[in-house]
């Protein structure tokens, strides 16, 4: 009845595991996932950033050349009107950063190759326009200032200057469309961060939530099962009392069986030994008839009646007297054991070295004539049982240790105990004929017995020897070899009234 | 002194091969007595109180008693026989069985048994059981004889 739910637990407990671990592997992965994303739209956020400061800088070195080129310009056309050595110096300055202004460009825009052509072509317009410029400076200088201003109005700067602004205007807005590109590429990265985000978050969640829930399921599975062994428990002392009721009702019904059985078996064979008991008186009276009609009329004598009241009817009276006997002897075995199982134990405490002692001492007769060697270990551990049962116990053990003796040697039995646990272990080793490994059990069975039959005995001794040490709270085994010796080992609780209740 | 004034002896008992082994041995241990014989409770309790030939309403007698009875328990019976106020209170009961019981046994000399014989398989111990029976039956019939003189 209980096995098969506890079976089911193991196995869901099984599945859930599984379950529960599934779920955080698969959290910890969309985590991972996560942080991936985020590490990755950060570089992209990193990069586009520096994209941003450099489009700027561009644009700040291309308003800085254009600055530089608007100054000269300015300061040529001061030095042209009053030829004021400052502005030419001015004029100066401002060219001569102009160069390092373009090359900065320059580098800063390596990468593309349309502003490296524009770039190119600034230089070619800017140099003519040096030229120019410095054409007409040189005429001040030379204090032709009428040429320089004829020269002037002649010349075509004002367009140059135009092509100059036009050409950064245009590197401006090339710098702005790839910052727009970059701004888009930045957007759909950023939008799949948060898609990617959004799916581990997602995932999270519904992983947080199978998982809270079957943990929910198993905790509740949990509480259930633990308000069943409560209940269980709480019951356990009925049931344990009532299953013991039952036993003992059983137990009482098989003593009563066996009593019954035993008395009413008896009661016919009671007859029949009495019956038999008459024919055999009858038969001896019909022999001496027979003697007598032989020696008066031997004709009237058959063989056959001489037969039958000789042999015939004394040899069949003879069988089914021994039969009987038999019969009556396991008739009463059955009625002793039956008995034995309602008598009334009484623990006390009990000497077992002592008991050994009495033992062998009841026993002395044999010992003498068999030239037995008895010894009894000391000391002997204490112990409370039941006196009868136990003494029952030993003698019929050290009783069977000299009566199973090995023929060819002399015979030695060990008697010892000990204390292990809660246990008291009794041990009766022998050097005698032992018992094969296949009738270990067998030997306490009733009316069965092992090895050569050569020993008087119905099988009755062990068998009640283990209903006795069943009655005592015990068990009794044999460890043997055939031809080596037996150790038969009782195993009992130190104190009876531990374990009996009923 | 007439023949209806000796001991009867009521054999109950339901076993006919027992109770033949039980008359055969009386009559070898030298007792002529009547023995009546009722192999089921009722009837026996039937003459003991009411037949007019019964130790109730005549005569002395002596008991045998199986206890392993088809219609009653013989401790029943003993019960009855031996109540306050039964008429055969003060005949002498001798329980007669297979079961060696001591429980048994102390439970019918409680109810006022006076002799408890088992029956042993072994014959001779039954015969000689018999026999010993015999002189108890000798001996009871001392007071009976002087108290009809």
């Amino acid at each position: 009845m209980l096995p098969p739910p506890a079976l089911r637990a193991d196995a869901t407990q099984g599945q859930i595991g599984r379950f529960l671990i599934t779920c955080m592997a698969v959290g910890f992965l969309s985590l991972i996932a996560a942080g991936i994303a985020a590490v990755w739209a950060n570089g992209q956020i990193e990069e586009h950033s520096g994209w941003v400061a450099h489009s700027y800088q561009v644009e700040v070195a291309i308003a800085d050349a254009r600055i530089r080129i608007e100054q000269a310009e300015t300061a040529r056309r001061g030095y042209l009107l009053t030829a004021d050595p400052v502005y030419e110096g001015n004029y100066r300055a401002a060219m001569a950063g102009l160069g390092p202004s373009l090359d900065h460009i320059a580098t800063l825009t390596a990468d593309n190759s349309r502003e490296g052509m524009r770039i190119a072509r600034l230089r070619a317009i800017l140099g003519a326009l040096q030229h120019q410029r410095d054409a007409t400076i040189a005429l001040i200088h030379g204090a032709r200032r009428d040429l320089a201003l004829a020269a002037f109005e002649r010349e075509s700067g004002g367009q140059r200057l135009n092509a100059i602004r036009e050409t950064f205007d245009a590197m401006r807005a090339d710098e702005r469309g790839l910052l727009r590109q970059r701004d888009a590429k930045l957007q759909s990265s950023t939008a799949t961060f948060y898609l990617i985000l959004v799916i581990a978050g997602v995932l999270l969640v519904f992983v947080a939530v199978a998982s809270l829930l079957t943990v929910l399921r198993y905790t509740r599975d949990l509480g259930a099962s633990r308000d069943r062994l409560g209940e269980l428990n709480e019951t356990l002392e009925d049931q344990v009392t009532e299953r013991t009721a039952d036993l003992s009702r059983a137990n009482e019904e098989i003593q009563r069986f066996a009593y019954i059985v035993s008395h009413d078996l008896r009661s016919p064979l009671v007859n029949v030994m009495g019956f038999t008991a008459e024919l055999e008186a009858a038969t001896s009276a019909v022999a001496e008839l027979i003697d007598r009609a032989e020696e008066t009329a031997p004709a009237i004598v058959t063989e056959e009646a001489r037969d039958a009241a000789r042999t015939d009817l004394p040899e069949a009276i003879g069988f089914i007297r021994t039969s009987t006997q038999k019969m009556d002897r396991l008739i009463n075995a059955i009625l002793k054991l039956s008995r034995e199982g309602r008598r009334v134990l009484s623990p006390e405490p009990v000497d077992l070295a002592a008991m050994f002692e009495g033992v062998g001492a009841s026993l002395q007769h044999q010992i003498d004539e068999y030239g037995v060697t008895f010894s009894i270990a000391q000391p002997m551990p204490p112990l409370v049982t039941d006196r009868v049962a136990i003494e029952q116990i030993l003698s019929n053990l050290v009783e069977n240790a000299i009566k199973y003796r090995h023929p060819d040697r002399t015979s030695n039995i060990t008697a010892r105990a000990r204390r292990e646990g809660p246990r008291v272990i009794i041990e009766i080793e022998d050097n005698g004929r032992g018992i094969a490994a296949s009738d270990h059990s067998r030997i306490f069975d009733l009316f069965r017995r092992s090895g050569n039959q050569d020993q008087p005995g119905e099988g009755i001794g062990l068998a009640h020897v283990r209903a006795l040490a069943y009655r005592l709270g015990g068990i009794i085994d044999v460890e043997s070899e055939l031809g080596r010796g037996a150790t038969f080992r009782l195993t009992l609780p130190p104190s009876l009234s531990d374990t009996q209740d009923a | 002194m007439n023949d209806h004034q000796s001991v009867t002896i009521v054999m109950i008992e339901d076993d006919e091969g027992h109770a033949r082994l039980i008359e055969k041995n009386i009559r070898r241990a030298g007792i002529l007595n009547d023995i009546k014989h009722f192999t089921d409770g009722t009837t026996a309790l039937d003459y003991l109180f009411n037949h007019k030939e019964g130790p109730a309403l005549n005569g002395p007698a002596l008991i045998l008693l199986d206890l392993n009875l088809p219609d009653m328990s013989g401790t029943d019976i003993l019960a009855r026989i031996k109540a306050e106020g039964s008429p055969v209170k003060r005949t002498p009961v001798v329980v007669l069985t297979t079961t060696d019981d001591k429980v048994e046994i102390q439970r019918c000399y409680d109810l006022g048994c006076n002799v408890y014989i088992t029956k042993p398989v072994n014959y001779e111990n039954f015969a000689q059981a018999i026999r010993q029976l015999g002189l108890f039956l000798s001996v009871i019939q001392v007071p009976e004889i002087e108290g009809d003189a």
